[in-house]
C-alpha cells in the first residue's frame, strides 16, 4: 500500500471516486438500484418466473427451493412471481398519491403564500382542520364503509397528505415572496402566472422534489396498511399487504410467504425514505451556503 | 404545580389570564369544529354506501319485508339530516346509540375493548417516548460516533417500515421461531394477558421509537449548538447540570409536542397492530363495525378517536404555553 492510498484509507476504484465526486453515500446508492429494481418489476412484469395466479393446491406452502425461490402460499401460487406482479400496485400507486399530493399542495400553498389576504386565512383554517383530523382511521373508515376500492384509498390518503406539505410549501413560498427579485419581476411587468411558474416555484422546486419522496414513503405504509386490512386492493390479487394478510397464518410452514412481501415494502419504504432525506440534506446545506 | 405559576401570575397582572384563556377558547372552538367535520364526514360516507346495514342485522334469509321492518326500527328511513340531528341529539345527552350486531350501547362495547387498548396505548406511549428521549439524548451529545449512526440507521429503517411488517417478523422470530411469545389474542386475564401485550407493544415501540428519537435527536442538537451551553461548559458546569438545567428545559416544548404527536400516531396504527395479534380492542372493533355494518358502533368509535386527538391537541398547546414563559409573551404581544 503506498501512501497516498493509507491516507484516504484504502484503494480507490475509479467507480468509487466518481461515487464519491456524486457525494453519494453507499445507502442511498443502494436505494437507487433497489428502486431501479422495483420500476423494472413494474414495466416488466413477465420476468416472472411463473404465473402469479397460477393455483396449484398440490404445491402448497411449499419451502424455498430451486423452482421456487421463495416458496408457494396456501394455494400453490409462487411467491416471487407474486412479489413481482405486486410490484406494480406497490410502486405505481404511491407514486400517483405523491405526485397528486404534492402536486396539488403546491399549487394550494403558492396560492396561499402569494396572494396572502382572504384567500389565505381559508386554505390556512381548512388545513389546521384537515391535520387535527386522525388520517388513517378515518380513512379506514371511508374506505371500509365504502368497500373497500383501490382508487378511493389513493383519493382519500391523498387528501390527508396535503396539509403537511402544505404547511411546508408554504413557508418556503413565503420567505421568498418578499425578496426583491420577485419585486424586481413584478415591476419588470410579468404577469402573475408567470412570476410563479418562472420564478417563484422554481426556487421551491428542491423543497417539492423532497417532499415528494416523503410523501411516497408515507403512501407506501399507508397503502399497504390498508391492503394488509384487507380494504385497499381486490382480494386475490398480488399486493405485497394482502399477502402478508394471506399469509401470517402460515409463518411455521412457509415463512417467506410472508416475510418476502415485508421485507420488499421495508425495502421500500426505506429507499424512497433515504432519497427524500439525501435530497432534503443537499437541499439545506445549498441554502445555508447561499 | 403548573396551575400555581398562572394564578400567582394573574395577581400582579389581571390581563394575563385573558390571552391564554382566549388562546384555549379558540383551539375550543376548533376542536369542535373539527369533530362536527370528521361526524359529517364520517355520516355521509355511511349512508352513501352501497348495501345497508339492515342487511348484517337481518341475516342472509331475511325477507324484503323483515329488512324494511328493520329500516323503519332503526329510523333508516328518515331522511339523512334528521338522522344526523338525532344522531348529535343523543350524542349530546352523552348516548352513543346501541350497536346493531352486539346488541348492546355502543359505549358498553368500547369501554369494554378500551381494556384491551388502553394497557397497549399508555405502555407504548411511556416507552416510545422515554426510550426515544433517552436515545435521542445519548446520540445528540455523541454525533458521528459508531452508536450515532447504528441508531440513526436503526431509525430510518424502522420509521419507514408498516407497522404491521415489523409485527409479522417480530412475531416470526418470538413466537415462531423462539417460541418465547404467544403471537394471536388477548389472553386471559393475570400475567397471560401480559405475555399476550408484549408482542403488540414492542411492534408499536419499535416503529414509533424510530421517529421519538429522530426528532429528540435533532431538537437536543439543535440545543446543545447554542451559545448558552457553550457559556456553561466555560464556565466549567458539569455535563450532567448542562443537561439538565440547559437542554432539558429548553427541548421541554418540543418533547411535550413528541409526546403527543406520538399518542396521535398510534390512533391511526392501534387498528393495524390489534389485526395483526387478534386483540379484542378498540381497533378491532372499529373493523368488525365496517365489516358488519355496524353503523353506531362505527361512528361512535370514530368520534371516540377523534375526540382524544382534539383533546391530545388541546392539552399539549395548552401545557407549552404554561411551562414556557416565551409562549405566554408572544400571546401577549398579539393580543
Amino acid at each position: 500500500m503506498t501512501d497516498a492510498s493509507a491516507l484516504t484509507g484504502g484503494r480507490i476504484t475509479p467507480w468509487r471516486r466518481s461515487a464519491r465526486r456524486l457525494k453519494l453515500p453507499v445507502a442511498v446508492g443502494i436505494s437507487v438500484l433497489f428502486m431501479a429494481l422495483a420500476v423494472i418489476c413494474v414495466i416488466a412484469p413477465f420476468v416472472a418466473p411463473h404465473d402469479p395466479t397460477f393455483i396449484d393446491p398440490t404445491k402448497s406452502f411449499l419451502g424455498p427451493s430451486l423452482d421456487h425461490p421463495l416458496g408457494t402460499d396456501q394455494l400453490g401460487r409462487d411467491i416471487v412471481s407474486r412479489i413481482i406482479a405486486g410490484a406494480r400496485t406497490a410502486v405505481l400507486a404511491p407514486l400517483a398519491l405523491a405526485a397528486g399530493a404534492v402536486l396539488l399542495s403546491t399549487v394550494l400553498a403558492v396560492l396561499a403564500g402569494y396572494t396572502g389576504g382572504r384567500i389565505d386565512a381559508v386554505i390556512g383554517r381548512a388545513n389546521d382542520i384537515l391535520y387535527s383530523i386522525p388520517s388513517l382511521t378515518v380513512a379506514i373508515v371511508i374506505v371500509g364503509v365504502v368497500g373497500g376500492g383501490f382508487t378511493l384509498s389513493i383519493a382519500v390518503l391523498m387528501v390527508f397528505g396535503l396539509p403537511g406539505n402544505i404547511r411546508l410549501l408554504r413557508a418556503a413560498v413565503l420567505e421568498r415572496v418578499n425578496l426583491p427579485y420577485i419585486e424586481a419581476a413584478k415591476m419588470s411587468g410579468l404577469s402573475t402566472p408567470r412570476i410563479l411558474l418562472t420564478q417563484l416555484v422554481p426556487a421551491i422546486s428542491p423543497l417539492i422534489v423532497t417532499s415528494f419522496f416523503l410523501q411516497v414513503t408515507f403512501a407506501i405504509v399507508e397503502l399497504s396498511s390498508l391492503s394488509f386490512l384487507g380494504l385497499g386492493v381486490a382480494p386475490g390479487s398480488p399486493d405485497w399487504g394482502l399477502m402478508l394478510a394471506e399469509n401470517r397464518a402460515a409463518l411455521s410452514s412457509n415463512v417467506w410467504a410472508a416475510a418476502g412481501p415485508a421485507l420488499c415494502l421495508v425495502a421500500l419504504a426505506v429507499s424512497s425514505n433515504l432519497i427524500g432525506d439525501w435530497l432534503y440534506t443537499r437541499y439545506e446545506k445549498a441554502g445555508r451556503s447561499r | 404545580m403548573s396551575l400555581d405559576i398562572t394564578t400567582t401570575e394573574t395577581t400582579d397582572k389581571p390581563w394575563l389570564i385573558s390571552p391564554l384563556a382566549r388562546m384555549i377558547l379558540q383551539r375550543l372552538v376548533a376542536a369542535v369544529v373539527v369533530l362536527f367535520v370528521v361526524t359529517i364526514l364520517i355520516f355521509a360516507f355511511i349512508h352513501a354506501a352501497p348495501g345497508g346495514p339492515e342487511q348484517a342485522i337481518g341475516g342472509r334469509e331475511a325477507t324484503p319485508e323483515l329488512l324494511e321492518s328493520i329500516r323503519e326500527e332503526n329510523h333508516l328511513n328518515d331522511p339523512l339530516w334528521q338522522q344526523y340531528t338525532t344522531f348529535v341529539t343523543n350524542l349530546l345527552h352523552g348516548d352513543l346509540g346501541t350497536s346493531y350486531t352486539r346488541r348492546e350501547p355502543v359505549s358498553t362495547s368500547i369501554a369494554t375493548a378500551a381494556g384491551v387498548t388502553l394497557p397497549l396505548l399508555l405502555a407504548t406511549w411511556v416507552l416510545s417516548t422515554v426510550i426515544g428521549g433517552a436515545l435521542g439524548l445519548y446520540t445528540a451529545r455523541r454525533q458521528g460516533s459508531r452508536a450515532d449512526r447504528a441508531v440513526i440507521g436503526f431509525t430510518v429503517v424502522g420509521a419507514s417500515s408498516p407497522v404491521f411488517a415489523t409485527g409479522v417478523l417480530l412475531s416470526y422470530v418470538f413466537g415462531v421461531k423462539l417460541g418465547w411469545l404467544p403471537t394471536l389474542g388477548s389472553g386471559d386475564g393475570g400475567m397471560d394477558t401480559v405475555k399476550h401485550l408484549i408482542l403488540p407493544v414492542l411492534t408499536t415501540t419499535i416503529v414509533l421509537m424510530a421517529s421519538t428519537t429522530r426528532f429528540a435527536r435533532v431538537r437536543f442538537g439543535q440545543v446543545l449548538e447554542e451559545d448558552q451551553v457553550t457559556f456553561a461548559r466555560s464556565r466549567g458546569l458539569s455535563s450532567r447540570y448542562i443537561v439538565k438545567t440547559v437542554v432539558l428545559k429548553n427541548s421541554g416544548v418540543q418533547m411535550i409536542t413528541l409526546a403527543g404527536a406520538v399518542l396521535v400516531a398510534m390512533t391511526g396504527g392501534l387498528v393495524v397492530v390489534e389485526q395483526v395479534y387478534g386483540l379484542q380492542g378498540i381497533g378491532t372493533l372499529l373493523i368488525t363495525g365496517i365489516t358488519m355494518r355496524d353503523i353506531p358502533i362505527v361512528q361512535g368509535v370514530t368520534l371516540v378517536i377523534a375526540l382524544m386527538v382534539v383533546v391530545i391537541n388541546l392539552v399539549v398547546d395548552v401545557l407549552c404555553f404554561v411551562i414556557d414563559p416565551r409562549l405566554r409573551k408572544g400571546l401577549e404581544a398579539t393580543s
